[in-house]
């Protein structure tokens, strides 16, 4: 299967900030949404969503704050498609900014309680507001997968007449598998002309399939987070799509991936939500080694199974001593502290080890093994 | 030109429906879930947890390493002789001593792992690719002469060179196993790569398959899909995706996939999700993350006023699924980011009754102490700030409210 072409252009557009904080029961500080967007424009991310203007003054102030940061990155305010939003969003500085609104019908009926044509004429004030005021805008189509095709193709070319930048199709309720959206970006892409841009949930584990399958399919922008944060499952996660990029799709962004880890321990004690430590990409437990058959494959040749370097995402490889260990990360481990074990020293203690991380549930602390050698050895003399 | 009619040909699948009855789910919690860095279970946890697994509708059980011996076989044993409703399968090396190990517990089905890869056979193994396929022959052999069913693992077959893959598989049907399980032992494909891979050995050996896809780059469930797709019908799953590294395709996140997602429904009993995934969450250690897909705890939390207003109006404008399919609670949660009806809700359901205009001043106040104390308020929290703004408004109305600080 060919990879995608190795000079094709990916954006990427962050919304740690917005739809991150938007999750049930995190909230940043104003302190730390700042640092945040240092951080994403540090690593190289070229487009941020830095909040919603129209939730008021504490969200103004720090929005102000961060646009006044010296960012290099491009920076979104987010909006309904609603006039007073947009306009706040212009009065304190923003100049881009997302507007958004909901397609499908039955968030027309059920939510707004109106029709289509209710919706396309909201919209075009919107982008009428948005023109007037001189804002660059993206068209943020809210569940755009469970829109009329054919409707939402209509929208496409009126925000593209409108002097969009782009339009977001967005997978609000995780409706797509990896097949239905690579079929869908690339039938609108065939349609029409225009930039398009993802933005996936997790609500069946697929956030990022999702967002590699529309770029597949032809997308040029795709909208992640910092660990995945976001509303209920949340969203792509940027490091997964950044390294999925490089290594599945040989497209390299030009993030310095090396922070990944100390980016999401960051946005862990913000958001008080710990990194599961096998959290893909990031998560401590990715580069540790137990089961004998690994550990024993990675003391041989990391490549056997290791895609990159640790080193690449601020991680380190670790090697577990417990239930599942064999005699070569015995053997390997007591190297480690000069100790050069004999095959069958290796095997008792390895017996002695797996009983011991059977009884406690868990794999055993390096001076624990050194009590198990330090005991053996003792009774082996006993013995002699 | 191949590929693309293939791109086409799963484009077309994509829409079509898979026959529930020929899917079947071989749940790994308790052998590739346990050999997770830092995963140690007990064996009545290990008992329990093939109990749940059984009583949920799970076609098989991968049980454990026999030839580990000591507790691990003790283990293995006990659930073979548990009477379950489905199968019970043990981890297998190809090799005499391991299947022998597998006989004396007593189980039905062996896997019988080996590397399909070169990096793997020159780096790991350091043997040739012969001894790969005659070590394999011997091993289906062996299990053969004792009945046992026969699941072929070939490791790091996402690495592994086409040719030989095939000549593995062929091999293995040849000798008389029952399926070949596909595992992308390091996570490194995508869905359309997966689709395929798979789909190119379904259509040249003709042998049934299984998925083992990991979750490195954030694709175990949508590969595991995807090999569906081309034709496998067996997928290895844990729950809570539990696994080495960043884990495997997580059992709830694939059976709900299944079910809402492709429109096959494998009769799985869902409701008990949430008390399965929080008892290997706590057996194995490991908070279950409140975003977890599908059974984590926030998943049906509420704090925007959007999403309140439609789930009020509808829960399907922003559900595929309820709560209770999965074992959860529903709650609305009032923030930063609420408005008048997510107030008007909270409030009614702490038995207060307040207007919109009321609700918009509260949800204002709300949203300030929410950025203050930087989280959610408790419900006592929020009733007192709700007698607060009752009484200052009174105050304000009448000029003679009590003053609270007073």
């Amino acid at each position: 299967m060919a990879k995608l072409k190795k000079d094709r252009k990916i954006n990427i557009i962050d919304t740690t900030l917005r739809n991150g904080e938007k999750t049930a029961g995190v909230v940043f500080s104003k302190h730390e949404k700042i640092r945040i967007a240092k951080m994403l424009d540090g690593i190289g991310v070229p487009e941020i969503e830095v909040g919603t203007p129209a939730l008021g003054e504490i969200e103004i102030d720090i929005i102000k704050a961060v646009l006044k940061s010296g960012l290099k990155a491009k920076l979104f305010a987010y909006c309904d498609a609603d006039i007073k939003a947009i306009e706040t969003a212009a009065e304190i500085g923003a100049k881009n900014v997302v507007i958004n609104i909901s397609t499908s019908d039955i968030h027309i009926k059920k939510i707004y309680k109106e029709n289509r044509t209710w919706l396309i004429n909201k919209l075009r004030e919107a982008m009428r507001a948005a023109n007037k005021l001189e804002l660059d805008f993206i068209i943020s189509a809210e569940d755009a997968t469970r829109t009329d095709l054919e409707f939402l193709l209509k929208l496409i070319s009126l925000s593209k007449k409108k002097g969009a930048k782009r339009f977001r199709i967005c997978d609000t309720v995780s409706k797509f598998d990896p097949f239905r959206t690579f079929m869908n970006i690339s039938t609108i892409n065939n349609a029409i002309d225009f930039p398009l841009e993802v933005y996936n949930h997790n609500d069946f584990g697929m956030a990022t399939a999702n967002g590699m399958a529309a770029i597949r399919g032809g997308a040029e922008s795709i909208v992640v987070s910092i660990g995945g944060l976001g509303d209920g499952t949340g969203n792509a996660a940027l490091e997964e799509i950044v390294m999925a990029l490089r290594y599945l799709e040989n497209v390299e962004l030009g993030i310095e991936t090396a922070k990944f880890r100390e980016i999401a321990e960051y946005v862990a004690k913000a958001s008080s939500r710990a990194v599961p430590i096998w959290k893909a990409i990031v998560g401590t437990n990715v580069f540790a080694h137990e089961s004998g058959i690994h550990a024993d494959g990675v003391i041989k040749n990391p490549k056997n199974y290791e895609v990159f370097n640790p080193a690449e995402v601020g991680l380190t490889r670790q090697l577990v001593v417990g239930k599942h260990s064999g005699s070569h990360t015995i053997l390997h481990k007591f190297k480690e502290y000069d100790i050069d074990l004999t095959d069958k020293e290796a095997n008792d203690i390895l017996a002695l080890t797996r009983s011991m991380s059977v009884d406690l549930k868990r794999p055993l602390f390096d001076k624990e093994l050194m009590y198990i050698y330090k005991d053996y050895k003792s009774s082996a003399k006993k013995g002699d | 030109m191949r590929e693309l009619d293939l791109l086409t040909d799963f484009s077309q699948k994509a829409g079509t429906t898979i026959d529930p009855k020929d899917i079947k789910i071989d749940d790994t919690t308790l052998r590739d879930g346990e050999q997770t860095a830092g995963v140690v279970f007990a064996n009545d946890e290990k008992i329990h947890i093939a109990k749940m697994l059984d009583k949920v509708g799970v076609h098989q059980i991968e049980s454990g390493i026999p030839a580990m011996g000591g507790d691990e076989k003790e283990a293995i044993k006990r659930i073979a002789s548990l009477d379950l409703n489905c199968s019970v399968l043990a981890w297998n090396r190809p090799v005499k001593n391991d299947i022998q190990a597998s006989v004396e517990c007593g189980v039905d089905a062996v896997a019988l792992s080996i590397s399909s890869s070169d990096i793997h056979i020159e780096h790991k193994l350091m043997k040739s690719r012969e001894w790969v396929l005659e070590t394999m022959k011997a091993g289906v052999d062996f299990a053969k002469s004792h009945n046992l069913y026969v699941s072929v693992n070939a490791e790091d077959a996402s690495r592994s060179d086409m040719e030989f893959l095939l000549q593995f598989a062929r091999t293995a049907r040849d000798a008389g196993a029952d399926r070949l399980r596909y595992c992308d032992t390091l996570g490194i494909l995508d869905p359309f790569e997966t689709f395929l891979r798979v789909k190119n050995i379904i259509d040249i050996i003709g042998i049934d398959m299984e998925m083992h896809t990991h979750n490195d780059f954030g694709m175990a469930i949508a590969n595991a899909i995807a090999g569906i797709k081309a034709g496998a019908t067996y997928v290895n799953t844990t729950i809570n995706g539990l696994g080495e590294r960043a884990g495997n395709a997580a059992f709830e996140e694939l059976v709900m996939a299944l079910k809402f997602v492709e429109g096959v429904d494998l009769g799985i009993n869902t409701n008990l999700f949430r008390s399965l995934s929080e008892y290997v969450a706590r057996a194995s250690n490991r908070v279950l993350p409140t975003w977890k897909p599908v059974v984590g705890g926030n998943l049906f939390v509420y704090e925007d006023e959007n999403k309140v207003k439609g789930v009020l109006s509808d829960p399907s404008t922003y559900e595929l699924f309820k709560e209770t399919d999965v074992g959860l609670e529903r709650q609305y949660v009032p923030g930063k980011y609420s408005g008048i009806n997510s107030i008007k809700q909270k409030m009614k359901m702490l038995g207060q009754k307040v207007d919109d205009k009321q609700a918009k001043e509260l949800s204002e106040i709300i949203r300030n102490k929410t950025v203050s104390s930087k989280r959610s308020l408790f419900d006592s929290e929020i009733l007192d700030t709700y007698k607060e703004y009752m009484g200052s408004s009174k105050k304000t109305k009448t000029g003679k409210g009590k003053d609270k600080n007073g």
